[in-house]
């Protein structure tokens, strides 16, 4: 050895051993049993999944092959191809090397192996039933080895062949090459084993030849697609031999399939195989075990579910009497397709679409190779689904098997090749792992480790040099899957010319407008007109929409509204048909391009603003864009565009123009569950404020140069009210207001009537830019007063006020724009009015009684009171009024009630001890429920109401998505009348004061 | 289609039935009936026969009048009354709205969402009522019901016709696999008692319905007329439906421990001192009509005041003696609700105002062992017995106010019982009897 060459214990390392003075030391040990060496150690371990365990292994295989007197048959492995089969063994799977160190005679097998073997050569059933001593070749095999000693004979066969079968599989230079060969010979190895159990069974029975007894497959069994550890789902069928009777024939199979499925599953010296599980069959766990293919076929014909037609797909033949097996497929087969479609396939794949969604949904479920989002349930859906939407008319589809199914699909049509090849390349990589990951210790687990040892010696086993490759992978297959199977089942509804290359899959007119329907369109031509409109001609721009439009259509079904939400983005995408950006970014951000497929299907109003102005769709990308701006930013960006200009046409549209822009925003980041509706509320308010702001310094400057004057007479204010003033604006509301002066005579009078007929003006007549209503019928005296009062009118009239409203109306007076000190000034003058030191008894009768006329007057006719959330009892003005009182009656005393904003003046009375802390909760409850409804009805944007709760269950579940909660119409509409008559009844005590005696 | 679908259909077949009637119960406890051919049977099962809900008092609100009802197939029971010897057979049926979902006014869904909480609790309930009603001479319109007999409590009138009917009613009831633990004459003339031998809630509120169907029935085929209005003579006793309540761990009686005062568990004083704290609310539902309180305020064993005691008969809440040795038949007796209650409603809101008890750990407050009617009233106050309802308004407006019960109900029940009760106390209110007639006109 030379100095350059390293030491035994580093090369060990190097070949992944971690332990290398123990192995160093178990290495010298099997040495000394065998009275040879290994040869060139490193190199033959660096090939093993666990070396560590591996040697361990060996060494105790040595010993006990030793013990036995088998030494010399292990030792004439060295150096051949079985002796490395064996080695890749010991390091795969600790349970079959316990099982060859069990039986150490079996080490022979590993020098016998043909070269080249294939799975198909093996002769399972031949193996597995000469191991009980019975003739495989028999009509009728019947075991010679009995009872407890048979039962092992028959699992100890099983695992020599399952110890051969998973040895070559590990040996297997490419892995997910052979998978499905794996798959079909575990299936058949599953099948002898119950041959062999039958073979059992007859052996304890002697009344056996009454009766002809199958074993169908069902599952993955009968796909043939099994698992190395997984449950082997079966059915029995039996007809009675000649001259025995039909109850005959049932009493005894009964007897050997019980029998040969105990002989799998049940605990015994040599451990169990696997469950038998029996439950898919006719009336499942509580039907008779066995049937004759008559009943079954009755069975079928009157009362079979769907899904039990579905699962009756996979149904073989897999032990027993063959011939009674392919009679009770024969007879079954033609049911299934007819039976898929009496019961209607579309609410069939409809369901099944939700499944696979709500699969791909679960946020945990991180490591699940077969049930998390991803795996390799999600494969099998998606190759179900499309087998069920178009199995009905193409026989060819009517595949058992996951890939043979897959295949087929491809080759008829119905998916695209680039498609199909990256599910089958996902699929079978997750099958491998899970292969591995149950061949270790023959356990049945679908979960990737969660341990670094784990994952070490599932990325050696499985072919991957390095952990972090191999999760490298495991996160894009599972990525891939999911984005196939929008793909798959989406891509092929575009037409003909749309198709990417040669090798895509394109559907006829029936089988696209079948999918459709399938998912949710209720117009499935005209759908099929605009996705034909979007990606005809050569253009880049339908190139482009060719490859994202699958994936849009798959969103939009998942929408309230697929059809609007359609027709809604191509409306958009012919409007920017020249703008590059745009289908760049949705090309480039599967987030803007969801997002913006959620809000065209789920809310009318987003809709509508993004047609008006399509560049806003940009922001989607960015949760930083849709964030509500900075106040400060957007009073600078107003400054600026009003000293830009001088003009002020312009500069109003600028102005309007920014607060369209700025609704659009809050109303996306509202629907997509970004920001919740009493922010949405405040953001709503605060863009009015500086829009408002805005248009009086205008009206200002405009008035001023009319009159030929330098500079206003005067300083002007304005005051919002109602909800305006409490910042809980909606995005159609109007903006109440009243307007406010300081000023002394006659022009000045004029002068602010101008500019605040002006200032309405600017806001209200009809432009480019969306206006904003301006209410100031709040105003003292109401309609009959002057538009704007001088701060000195203002408090003469408050000074001498009659109305207890009009005080309960400035409880919500909060100045909005103008100037600053004048402000102050007005909010000085209005505080006694509003917070006076005392509520006369008088005034309080008063207001009690106006609310309770409102209650019946306002309403709506035709309108049940119950669904009205804002004047409706424990609807909003319930809530307001109480709150109001509270003020009215408190915050002269208390300042920290003196807040123009519900929710503020509400948390205030709790912390000042004025209500108690239920009420409270009860009554802001109600008031969020309510506001986020009628923010929800705004969004949705179908019909004028947004006071008003839908009837229909299914346009309250569309509210309860925007809301962003989990309910169901339903559940939406009984919390609701539950939050709201719990509101009532705190308002009846704090608002009406009625107490339990005065009723 | 499941096996007792199944069942059902092949029984439809063997047995020769030419119509199924689908029975549901509106939200005041009358039974309703759809009547279908077997060849719409399957279609029922699977996807529910249409109505018109808006129909139906209380299912639901005009503007979704469409609903499905979908037969529930345990409930199947071929009808042995004459005249439909020949095919008919019933079962009740589930509502849902067309979405598939269950309608939430439907009050067999909520007793069914009520034994939900319970189970999730671990407990399965089980009743037991005593069902009372007065049997009739045909009636004659303009005049005072005539009872059929004059006999009383457990008198054996030979050669009776109470006896002949009561033996006839049996048969029927048995045939329709209902069990009957007992039947006797009582104590108002005319007046008969069926006791049903227990069973779960939901069973035993199917059961009643189909009894009060049964009674009815057998009474116009010999001529006669049955009643379970709660007090139809002013000075007869009123009918009652003690209701015997027990909640089953498993097998075991949740209500039993050996040993224990009166061999109750903490479970059921729990559950008792629950069904007493809210029994002012639930008077609504369990005594749901103007008449109702004319019983419980009319003496002769109805219970007027909240309190339980160990067999005594004058308590709201009784507990029965039973054999040393019988733990499994430990239960507690309701005794305020009445024979005309609507048994869906009114089981879930007794059971939900056990299980409330039992959620917040009430203690049981000390049994009454005086004859609670010959106490003063400030002898009651003082030992704080307070008053069920006096009327149905009152009740209403207790009721008004219950979480409890308007969570147990749902919104949409709940809303309307308040609007239904309220309207019927405004129609009774207005009216002018010949009592007030008989006192006040001559003098006045």
């Amino acid at each position: 050895m030379s100095s350059r060459e390293v030491s035994l214990a580093t090369q060990l390392r190097r070949a992944g051993v971690l332990d290398a003075a123990r192995v160093e030391s178990q290495i010298e040990q099997i040495n000394a049993i065998t009275g040879t060496y290994l040869e060139d150690p490193a190199h033959a371990l660096s090939y093993l999944a666990d070396p560590d365990a591996g040697v361990l292994q060996l060494l105790r295989l040595a010993e006990s092959a030793r013990d036995s007197g088998n030494l010399d048959a292990l030792v004439a492995l060295r150096g051949t191809e079985g002796g490395a089969k064996m080695s890749v063994l010991l390091g795969g799977s600790l349970a079959l090397g316990d099982f060859l160190v069990r039986h150490p005679d079996f080490v022979a097998d590993f020098g016998n192996l043909p070269v080249g073997e294939k799975f198909a050569d093996i002769d399972v059933r031949g193996l597995v039933l000469r191991g009980v001593g019975a003739d495989p070749n028999a009509e009728v095999p019947v075991a010679t080895v009995t009872g407890a000693a048979g039962q092992a004979a028959m699992r100890v066969a099983y695992r020599r062949v399952l110890m051969r079968v998973a040895a070559e599989d590990l040996f297997a230079k490419v892995p997910t090459a052979i998978m499905h060969e794996v798959g079909s010979v575990l299936a058949d190895l599953a099948g002898a084993a119950l041959d062999a159990g039958l073979a059992l069974a007859r052996a304890e029975y002697p009344t056996h030849d009454a009766t002809r007894l199958c074993i169908i497959g069902m599952g993955k069994c009968g796909a043939r697609e099994l698992n190395y550890v997984s449950d082997v789902d079966v059915i029995y069928v039996a007809e009675p031999a000649e001259g025995h009777s039909d109850e005959e024939s049932l009493k005894v199979a009964g007897k050997l399939a019980n029998y040969a499925a105990r002989a799998c599953d049940s605990p015994g010296i040599e451990p169990a195989l696997w469950e038998v599980d029996a439950n898919l069959r006719p009336e499942g766990g509580d039907g008779a075990l066995v049937r004759n293919v008559a009943s079954h076929r009755a069975y079928y014909e009157r009362w079979a579910e769907t899904w039990e037609f579905q699962a009756l797909l996979k149904a073989r033949p897999i032990a027993g009497d063959i011939d009674v097996g392919e009679r009770y497929v024969d007879e079954l087969a033609p049911l299934i397709w007819s039976a898929v479609e009496r019961e209607g396939f579309v609410e069939n794949a409809q369901a099944m679409r939700r499944r696979v969604e709500e699969h791909v949904a679960r946020g945990e479920a991180d490591r699940q190779i077969k049930l998390g989002p991803g795996g390799l349930r999600d494969v099998e859906f998606t190759v179900q689904l499309l087998q069920l939407v178009h199995g009905r008319s193409d026989e060819s589809l009517r595949s058992r098997n996951t890939l043979g199914a897959l295949h087929a699909l491809r080759s008829r049509g119905y998916v695209g090749r680039v498609q199909a090849a990256t599910m089958e390349r996902s699929y079978r990589q997750l099958r491998v792992w899970e292969h591995r990951l149950q061949m270790r210790k023959l356990s049945r687990t679908h979960l990737m480790p969660a341990t670094d040892a784990g994952k070490r010696v599932l990325a050696r086993a499985s072919g991957f040099a390095t952990v972090e490759y191999m999760e490298e992978v495991w996160h894009d297959v599972r990525r891939e899957v999911r984005a196939m199977h929008l793909e798959m089942f989406y891509r092929p509804i575009l037409p003909v010319v749309a198709r990417l290359s040669a090798d895509e899959a394109a559907l006829d007119d029936d089988a696209a407008r079948a999918r459709l329907t399938a998912v949710g369109f209720g117009d499935a031509t005209g759908a099929q007109r605009h996705i034909a409109a979007l990606t005809d001609g050569v253009s880049r721009r339908a190139s482009i929409q060719r490859q994202l439009l699958p994936a849009m259509i798959g969103w939009f079904a998942q929408g309230a509204d697929p059809d609007a939400g359609l027709l809604a983005f191509r409306q958009l995408s012919e409007q920017l048909e020249n703008a590059q950006w745009y289908l760049k970014l949705l090309r480039d951000s599967r987030t803007a391009a969801e997002r913006l497929a959620r809000l065209l299907s789920t809310s009318g109003y987003v809709t509508k603003a993004l047609l008006i102005s399509a560049q806003d769709i940009t922001w989607l990308d960015n949760d930083d864009d849709l964030a509500p701006r900075d106040p400060a930013r957007l009073w600078g960006e107003a400054d600026a565009i009003l000293k830009r200009s001088a003009d002020a046409e312009q500069c109003i549209t600028a102005l309007r123009g920014m607060r369209r822009r700025e609704l659009a925003r809050t109303a996306a980041a509202d629907v997509l569950g970004l920001l919740d509706s009493v922010e949405a509320a405040k953001t709503v308010t605060m863009v009015a404020d500086v829009l408002i702001d805005g248009a009086l310094r205008i009206a200002m400057d405009t008035v001023t140069k009319t009159k030929g004057l330098e500079a206003p007479p005067i300083t002007m204010a304005v005051i919002a009210m109602g909800r305006y003033g409490g910042q809980e604006m909606g995005y159609n509301s109007d903006a109440d207001v009243q307007f406010v002066f300081d000023g002394e005579g006659q022009d000045a009078q004029s002068f602010a009537q101008q500019v605040a007929t002006e200032l309405r003006r600017l806001l209200q007549t009809v432009g480019s830019q969306p206006g904003l209503e301006i209410d100031a019928d709040l105003r003292p005296e109401g309609k009959n007063g002057p538009l704007a009062r001088s701060l000195e009118s203002c408090r003469e009239y408050y000074g001498r006020w009659s109305d207890p409203w009009e005080a309960q109306a400035l409880l919500r007076a909060r100045p909005c724009a103008g100037d600053k000190e004048l402000c102050d000034r007005f909010v000085k003058a209005i505080d006694p009015v509003r917070y006076p030191p005392e509520l006369p008894a008088s005034a309080l009768k008063q207001m009690r009684s106006l609310k309770a006329r409102m209650e019946s007057e306002r309403l709506p006719r035709g309108v049940d009171p119950r669904r009205h959330v804002k004047l409706g009892p424990g609807g909003l003005s319930d809530v307001e009024w109480s709150v109001q009182l509270l003020q009215l009656q408190h915050a002269h005393e208390h300042p920290a009630l003196r807040t123009t904003v519900t929710l503020e003046a509400l948390n205030a009375a709790v912390a000042e001890g004025l209500v108690e802390v239920n009420d409270a909760e009860v009554l802001g409850e109600a008031w969020k429920f309510a506001t986020d409804i009628r923010g929800a009805l705004a969004l949705r944007g179908v019909g004028k109401r947004t006071d008003v709760l839908p009837n229909d269950v299914r346009q309250m579940k569309v509210l309860a998505d925007i809301m962003n909660v989990r309910m169901t119409g339903s559940e939406l509409d009984e919390q609701y009348t539950r939050a709201s008559r719990r509101a009532r009844l705190v308002t009846e005590r704090v608002f009406f004061g009625w107490t339990e005696d005065d009723r | 289609m499941d096996k007792q679908q199944e069942y059902v259909l092949r029984s439809v077949e063997e047995r020769d039935i030419r119509f199924i009637r689908l029975w549901f119960t509106d939200v005041l406890g009358i039974l309703k009936s759809v009547a279908i051919a077997p060849a719409e049977l399957e279609n029922a099962f699977d996807e529910g026969i249409g109505f018109d809900g808006s129909a139906v008092e209380g299912l639901t609100r005009v503007y979704e009048a469409d609903m499905l009802a979908k037969p529930d197939p345990s409930t199947f029971q071929i009808l042995p009354w004459r005249g439909e010897r020949q095919g008919a057979a019933r079962m009740f049926c589930d509502i849902y709205t067309p979405d598939g979902e269950p309608a939430l006014s439907d009050p067999r869904q909520v007793l069914k969402r009520t034994l939900d909480k319970a189970s999730k609790l671990g407990f399965s309930f089980y009743t037991h009522p005593e069902i009372e009603f007065y049997l009739f001479k045909p009636l004659e319109e303009g005049k005072l019901p005539k009872p059929i007999d004059q006999a009383g409590y457990f008198d054996n009138v030979p050669r009776g016709t109470a006896h002949e009917f009561r033996r006839t009613a049996i048969t029927m009831l048995e045939n329709m696999g209902i069990s009957v633990e007992f039947s006797h004459h009582e104590a108002g003339p005319g007046q008969n008692e069926i006791d049903l031998r227990y069973a779960d809630a939901l069973q035993m509120a199917d059961n009643i319905m189909t009894f009060r169907m049964v009674i009815k029935e057998v009474a116009l085929e010999q001529g006669l007329f049955a009643s379970f209005m709660p007090k139809p003579l002013a000075t007869g006793p009123g009918s009652g439906m003690h209701t015997h309540m027990s909640l089953f761990e498993g097998d075991r009686n949740a209500f039993f421990e050996a040993g224990a005062p009166h061999q109750l568990s903490p479970v059921a004083r729990q559950f008792m001192a629950g069904i007493l704290k809210h029994a002012p609310e639930i008077t609504a539902i369990t005594n749901q009509y103007v008449n109702s309180y004319k019983r419980l305020w009319g003496g002769a064993e109805a219970p007027s005041y909240v309190c339980w005691g160990s067999n005594n008969r004058s308590a709201l809440v009784r507990i029965p003696t039973h054999k040393p040795g019988k733990g499994q038949s430990t239960r507690v007796e309701y005794r305020a609700m009445d024979s005309a209650a609507n048994p869906y409603l009114s089981f879930a809101v007794m059971l939900a105002a056990g299980l409330k008890g039992i959620e917040d750990g009430l203690v049981l407050p000390d049994g009454a062992e005086d004859d609670v009617w010959e106490l003063s009233n400030s002898e009651r106050r003082a030992m704080g017995y307070e008053p069920l309802p006096a009327s149905l308004s009152d009740a209403v407006d207790i009721m008004e106010r219950s979480e409890l019960v308007a969570e147990t109900l749902g919104e949409r029940v709940f809303d309307f019982v308040l609007r239904n009760k309220r309207a019927e106390w405004d129609a009774y209110r207005a009216q002018v009897t010949p009592y007030e007639l008989e006192q006040y006109l001559p003098v006045l």
